[in-house]
């Protein structure tokens, strides 16, 4: 089991930002010579290893590069130095319904949703019945999602990503939405993933969640990594933190 | 060329997402309006109506000289392709970044989101030739087998396209000012390849110019083969096949060069 899945080692990311931000201002400055773009360190000399099947909670206050390292671990970013190693699928559910469409129905969007997340046809049409089951939406699954709620379209898109089959389960701030009774199902889900083996990633404001669901944490302020550890701890170092 | 190969095998492995991406740029299209999926095949058609209007009645254009095909064939024959042409490189440009919130959050490769919005064009464009079709029967054009040409010569076009789309959608991720400029060059480029006038009327010395435009040779060769009967200019279909494929693997190189930072820059 402890065999390590996701390994940053001495990660940095940074941004260019671009300072001016009109054609007007930017011709003026370029002449002057001044800096024409800004540099923005948004991790800085990350290190960490998760192993296998380990549940890890990342807090940290807005902006502190949390989304940074989970786009990093999808690999839709690489980093500006150092080097991060995943061995497995990723399920990303980072803002859900990313590839949702709002004017294909939800029967649509389970086809197009499985297909971005790499499910292939075939599983797609054997899953079907159990994700619109999951979501509770059959009444609804043959209208334009644009009609959802909020609700609805998390619940969809929820279903959707827990039947990948994922090796890594990314979590992000997704359980704010739906009503209590829905993310009830959804913790029992990820109870689920979490005895079959699945690695997951759970990013959240609230610390109950986190000492509860997982059994170590990581903690990130201003670009860097503070503490690595039981979540007990962590939770408690940031609460200190941010009375 | 190996990163022509690694891709193509990618995409393979993804084309049960190309094939989701495609339908849903076809089935989202139109959602919402009530002649749906018919307006592929209207807008065309009124184009090329109004366009037969101004220039074979007010301006009075020839078509091929030897021949005496009614100039509104002659034009929807280099129409539909350009149309093909300028319409697929056009929604490629901003196809990337019309799935900005799809490049920031899953791994896939992002040749799929340009291809899917070139198949859905082609599926268009296989629409809009039926009136075309339905011209060619009433006004009796004798057909040859001549015709077969047009599927190496589509081919030609389809790696051009590609080729230039990748390029653009990559470049207009990093600068937004390519989607305008894209749209000037089209403007200028339709007026100096032969769509709406024959390619005979043009001067022997800026032939060169239309030698090394591989769209004007395509729509050249399209006319030859469909209204003329006749066999393609080879060595000009192999220059513009050779600079089709060239034009393929620069920009390719390019995007995947680019590739990397699309998720930073968004």
């Amino acid at each position: 089991m402890n065999e390590p899945i996701i390994k940053f080692s001495h990660v940095t990311k940074d941004f260019d930002l671009q300072s001016q931000k009109t054609f007007k201002e930017f011709i003026p400055a370029l002449i002057r010579g001044e800096q024409t773009r800004q540099k923005f360190t948004a991790l800085n000399d990350i290190n960490f290893t998760i192993d296998r099947g380990e549940t890890i909670g990342i807090i940290g206050p807005n902006g502190s590069g949390k989304s940074t390292i989970l786009k990093l671990i999808a690999g839709v970013m690489s980093p500006t130095k150092g080097k991060v190693t995943v061995s497995g699928k990723v399920s990303p559910l980072i803002e859900l319904g990313a590839g949702m469409h709002p004017e294909l129905t939800g029967r649509e969007n389970i086809f197009l949703n499985g297909a971005i997340l790499g499910l292939k046809r075939k599983q797609i049409e054997q899953y079907f019945k159990s994700i619109v089951d999951f979501s509770e939406l059959q009444e609804f699954i043959d209208q334009p999602i644009k009609h959802y709620s909020s609700g609805m379209y998390m619940r969809l898109a929820f279903s959707i990503a827990v039947h990948v089959d994922p090796e890594i389960l990314i979590v992000d701030e997704i359980l704010a939405v739906g009503d209590t009774e829905f993310q009830a199902k959804c913790f029992t889900k990820m109870e689920e993933f979490k005895k079959s083996g699945v690695t997951i990633l759970f990013v959240s404001h609230s610390m109950p969640q986190v000492e509860l669901f997982c059994p170590r944490a990581i903690y990130l302020k201003h670009s860097n990594l503070i503490n690595f550890g039981p979540s007990k701890e962590i939770c408690q170092q940031y609460l200190n933190d941010h009375p | 060329m190996l990163l022509l190969i690694s891709e193509i095998k990618a995409i393979i492995a993804h084309r049960e997402l190309l094939w989701q991406m495609t339908s849903r740029e076809i089935k989202a299209r139109y959602k919402q309006s009530i002649l749906g999926y018919f307006w592929v095949i209207l807008s065309p058609l009124a184009q090329m109506l109004v366009m037969s209007f101004a220039f074979s009645l007010i301006l009075r254009i020839p078509t091929n000289s030897a021949s005496n095909i009614p100039y509104s064939i002659f034009l929807f024959t280099a129409l539909l392709p350009w149309t093909l042409f300028s319409n697929s490189l056009g929604s490629a440009c901003n196809s990337l970044v019309g799935s900005s919130s799809l490049i920031t959050k899953i791994y896939f490769p992002r040749t799929i989101l340009v291809i899917s919005t070139i198949i859905a064009k082609i599926i268009d464009f296989f629409f809009a030739t039926s009136i075309l079709i339905v011209y060619l029967i009433i006004y009796q054009i004798p057909i040859t087998l001549n015709i077969l040409w047009v599927i190496p010569i589509f081919f030609i076009q389809q790696i051009f396209t590609l080729g230039l789309s990748l390029f653009f959608a990559a470049a207009n991720l990093l600068y937004r000012d390519i989607q305008y400029l894209l749209g000037l060059i089209l403007t200028l480029w339709m007026y100096l390849t032969p769509i709406i006038y024959p390619a005979d009327i043009v001067p022997d010395r800026f032939r060169i110019l239309f030698q090394l435009n591989p769209i004007a040779v395509i729509v050249n060769a399209y006319r030859q083969v469909i209204l003329g009967g006749g066999e393609p200019k080879y060595s000009s279909l192999l220059i513009a096949l050779l600079l089709s494929f060239a034009t393929l693997l620069v920009g390719l190189a390019y995007f995947k060069s680019r590739e990397k930072i699309f998720a930073d820059n968004i």
